[in-house]
């Protein structure tokens, strides 16, 4: 009888396959990250490597000793306290014993202040708390506390803000008022989140998070990346984390630019040098998850886009490795031995400088 | 590239060009040697689906998207022009697209709404945040062949079984099919859920919405 | 889910040595390699050491850069911040804010 092993598939079901089967499974997720992204397939050596990963017996499987990197924490506080739904469990505490817990119970290695919203334009109105919440933090904390958020453009579009909505223009084929309101809407988020930073920074934050970058398309990361500009002109000490949303950058306008680079359409390994040019020190590349296929394949894809990335890259990539991304299954509870054997092959075979 | 012949090839690039000039230009050509149906199956649409791959590549863009089917579109009515009235090109289907109540995530639906919409659809956008009751509102009012509805959080997901329990209250289940997305949706929740298909991103959902409604 | 990662790749922050690692690759854009080698260098150690909370638990006591439990009269929060600034020829932001404030 032909031994199977046990993986999962994109969404923490468990399924039983052959060895064959897996290595044709890690091939063909390699090769459509290579399609897609124009670069290099695992190597043989590194398809088996990957393929005696996903095969381990252990339910819990981890890296070779000595090669730890540091785990760092989107969303910090919020995933204790905080139930919206993507992320929290929901457990009465303050953000204080959050950090606290993570830092002294969990052993992590940075942590992150965020506000339950998560995302920067509604922190304006409460900065203030942020800031006093910062404060006490960094009197108890040891680890690196960054304080994060998303940029989450969409906010600025109608209903949430001034902006009449581009998706709404361009189902009506005005295209260049939805790119006029795309720009606009940067230079807001652009402007908004140096605000906030420069109130946090003040208040003792190590640096600044930018999470899912690029969820509302080209024009959110172009915001993103001249705020990361002007944030490292004003604070050459910060600690600046660019995190992707997406593996794309989705070309909502199309036609701009950073550094002479267009942004839509960028690949992980294309992403990680603008990150790197705009100022930030540490770059978080995404790949997304395919939820109707195996572990093995949505590993190799993320494995092969993360190395390239890993690759090209002048500073340091903590890869995601949320529900749903870096070959996490979608699922609240991500199954321990799927989350450890992704852990591993990021580390291993994908080279990350971190998590 | 697509593998095209001759004039019906010089209008699916013509398409894939976005640019309405070419497009009617090569139409023109075509119109002299083909049938109009063959131009629209297999120049215009094959040019749009062509598109559609594009994008999801990140070769071409939303803008490029919307020019490539507002080129279509003129294409599709210079044909229309020399054909009999009863075989004027009909829309594919009509479908109602919204992301359902407590949820405000607005761009994914709307890039599915645009790629469905330019690939012949009638696409009603009703925006996000969306009560249950209206999903089924303008399904009637429309007469809807299919409801998308997306949801971006695990607590609002639920929103999609719901509207698929008062389209059965409603006794209108049987006639209009489900679609569902959004990142926590799986084909294992909907088929738990009973809605006919689950569609992993835009360009699927195009392909998915063409397999059940055509 | 995070713990499942902490386990699997981590440097266990505060237990043994992540969070220096983490503050040498924020702070001076180093790879990982070389984030390793610079604290190894500073502690006195070798990289995998960094890991280690056998070896780390005794050197951060002895160094006052903070540990887990409350030792008595060791330093925590802000002063072990302090500490790890020399040890590590970094700066801190809230340490430079803190001693802003009392200046």
């Amino acid at each position: 009888m032909v031994t199977e092993y046990a993986l999962r598939m994109g969404d923490g079901k468990r399924v039983f396959l052959t060895r064959e089967k897996i290595l044709s499974e890690i091939e063909a997720g390699s090769g459509n990250a290579a399609d897609l992204g124009e670069i290099p397939d695992l190597s043989a050596d590194e398809i088996d490597r990957l393929a005696e990963i996903l095969m381990m017996p252990g339910k819990a499987v981890s890296v070779e000793q000595g090669m730890e990197v540091p785990v760092t924490h989107d969303i910090g506080t919020i995933r204790l306290d905080g139930d919206q739904g993507n992320s929290g469990v929901g457990i009465p505490s303050s953000r204080l014993v959050s950090c606290m817990t993570h830092e002294r119970a969990f052993g992590a290695d940075t942590m992150e202040l965020g506000h339950i919203d998560y995302s920067f334009k509604p922190v304006k109105p409460v900065v203030a708390n942020e800031c006093q919440a910062m404060e006490v933090c960094q009197q108890n904390m040891i680890i690196p506390l960054f304080y994060g958020a998303m940029p989450n453009m969409g906010l600025y579009y109608t209903p949430d803000g001034p902006f009449e909505n581009p998706g709404d223009l361009m189902k009506a084929f005005k295209i260049d008022k939805a790119k006029d309101s795309m720009e606009h809407a940067a230079e807001h988020l652009t402007r908004d989140t140096v605000w906030v930073m420069q109130k946090l920074f003040a208040s003792g934050a190590d640096g600044v998070n930018f999470d899912t970058t690029a969820a509302a398309g080209d024009a959110d990361m172009y915001g993103t990346l001249n705020a990361v500009k002007t944030l490292r002109a004003l604070y050459p000490e910060m600690y600046i984390e660019m995190g992707m949303a997406g593996e794309m950058v989705l070309g909502m306008h199309g036609e701009l630019e950073y550094d002479g680079v267009r942004l839509a359409g960028l690949w992980p390994h294309e992403q990680a040098p603008l990150a790197a040019t705009a100022g930030a020190n540490v770059f978080g590349p995404v790949v997304n998850t395919n939820t109707s296929k195996t572990s093995a394949w949505n590993l190799a894809r993320a494995v092969t886009f993360i190395k390239a990335a890993v690759e090209a890259s002048s500073i340091p990539c903590h890869v995601n490795m949320g529900m749903g991304v870096g070959g996490i299954p979608m699922l609240e509870t991500p199954p321990v031995d799927a989350v450890t054997r992704a852990s591993k092959a990021m580390v291993e075979i994908a080279g990350v400088d971190g998590i | 590239m697509a593998d095209f012949e001759g004039s019906l090839h010089e209008v699916a690039d013509a398409v894939i060009s976005c640019k309405k000039e070419k497009v009617l230009e090569a139409v023109e050509k075509a119109k002299a040697e083909l049938p109009p149906e063959e131009i629209i199956d297999k120049g215009l649409s094959a040019g749009m689906n062509q598109v559609g791959v594009l994008f999801e590549r990140g070769k071409l863009f939303l803008p490029h998207v919307m020019m490539a089917a507002d080129a279509m579109t003129a294409g599709v009515k210079l044909l229309e022009e020399g054909m009999p009235a009863g075989s004027r090109e009909k829309k594919l289907g009509t479908i109602v697209n919204g992301t359902v109540e407590g949820d405000v995530h607005d761009i994914g639906k709307s890039i599915v709404s645009t790629m469905l919409q330019s690939a012949g659809f009638e696409v009603h956008d009703i925006g996000r945040d969306v009560p249950i009751r209206n999903f089924v509102q303008k399904a009637k009012e429309t007469d809807a062949d299919m409801i998308g509805i997306s949801a971006l959080m695990t607590t609002t997901l639920q929103g999609q079984r719901e509207v698929i329990e008062l389209l059965k209250e409603e006794g209108l289940r049987s006639r209009v099919k489900i679609m569902v997305g959004g990142a926590p949706a799986t084909q294992a929740w909907a088929d738990k859920i009973g809605a006919d298909c689950y569609a992993e991103n835009a360009s699927e959902a195009v392909s998915k919405a063409k397999e059940l409604l055509l | 889910m995070p713990i499942s990662h902490i386990m699997a790749s981590g440097m266990t922050g505060i237990r043994a040595a992540g969070d220096l690692v983490a503050r040498m690759e924020f702070s001076k854009n180093m790879r990982i390699g070389e984030a390793k080698e610079y604290v190894a260098k500073k502690l006195n150690v070798d990289t995998m050491d960094l890991s280690d909370e056998h070896i780390m638990r005794e050197l951060r006591e002895e160094l006052d850069i903070g540990v887990i439990t409350s030792v008595p009269g060791a330093a925590k929060g802000i002063a072990a911040k302090m500490n790890i600034e020399k040890l590590l020829d970094i700066k801190i932001n809230s340490c430079e804010t803190f001693r802003a404030q009392i200046a």
